[in-house]
């Protein structure tokens, strides 16, 4: 597969990714992911394994707590050359159990092969949210 | 904000990685200072801790270069957006402080390049800041 264009890793991440997490769709979050793909949180230095295993997993808890979450503000550094991009961004979330919003500066690294993720590292700015 | 960078991709790992870690583990800090803009701005986002302005960011390392013996920054991952002027790097941190205590972190560093400096660059740590 020849190497794809910048916007693709920008669009993969916004358009897909995390559209999909916004909007509860797992069948777009997981279309993302290779299925040997790995997810870790480093701030908490938690690693879930396989597409259809530990990732999806953590999404189903993840979507199961909460009624609203949103992805916005985003910076990226995409990286064609090393088939690579690292996005800088803020997170809104209300849990299912509660009104009040709570709001987090993140960042994410995906590392894509053949233009699905096949790494990502998470970094949070509060408690971790990806158990 | 959108910075106009001077520096093709060989350029902004030697001012991140050679210019600026380098000189962070050799605790040369006026060599680290000459990294950044004037008023540029260090982040540390999992901590919510601003510097702004070379003061600020000077006061920063002074702290940090005198809190540890032993300063190593190394293992790095880099993804560059040169049309962008941007470089992130993941990395190890190894800090050894005067009691010869270890401590090591998987950070990862977002720099904003203007011109042929630093103008933001925002941390995202594994651990405690060691950066206040």
């Amino acid at each position: 597969m020849t190497s794809v264009p910048y916007e693709y890793y920008v669009d993969i991440v916004t358009k897909r990714y995390f559209h999909g997490v916004d909007n509860h769709d797992m069948d777009l979050v997981l279309d993302c992911f290779h299925d040997d793909a790995t997810l870790t949180e480093v701030t908490s230095m938690t690693i879930h394994e396989g597409r259809n295993a530990g990732i999806r997993t953590m999404f189903e808890g993840l979507f199961d707590a909460h009624k609203r979450i949103w992805h916005g503000n985003f910076v990226h550094t995409a990286d064609v050359a090393s088939e690579a991009i690292c996005s800088q961004f803020s997170v809104e979330v209300t849990p299912n159990d509660a009104d009040s919003e709570l709001r987090y500066e993140n960042c994410n690294r995906f590392y894509l092969k053949e233009g699905k993720f096949s790494r990502v590292f998470v970094y949070m700015s509060g408690e971790n949210l990806l158990k | 904000m959108q910075y106009q960078s001077s520096l093709d991709r060989a350029g902004l790992e030697q001012l991140a990685i050679h210019n600026y870690f380098g000189n962070v583990d050799k605790k040369d800090l006026e060599a680290v200072l000459n990294c950044f803009c004037d008023n540029a701005m260090i982040t540390v986002q999992t901590a919510f801790t601003t510097h702004a302005g070379k003061g600020e960011i000077r006061r920063m390392f002074e702290d940090f270069m005198g809190a540890y013996k032993t300063i190593i920054h190394k293992d790095f991952t880099c993804t560059i957006d040169e049309s962008n002027g941007r470089i992130t790097a993941c990395f190890t941190a190894e800090l050894e402080d005067h009691e010869g205590n270890w401590t090591t972190l998987n950070n990862t560093n977002f720099w904003r390049i203007r011109g042929d400096k630093f103008q933001e660059v925002y941390i995202y740590m594994s651990g405690e800041n060691p950066l206040v």
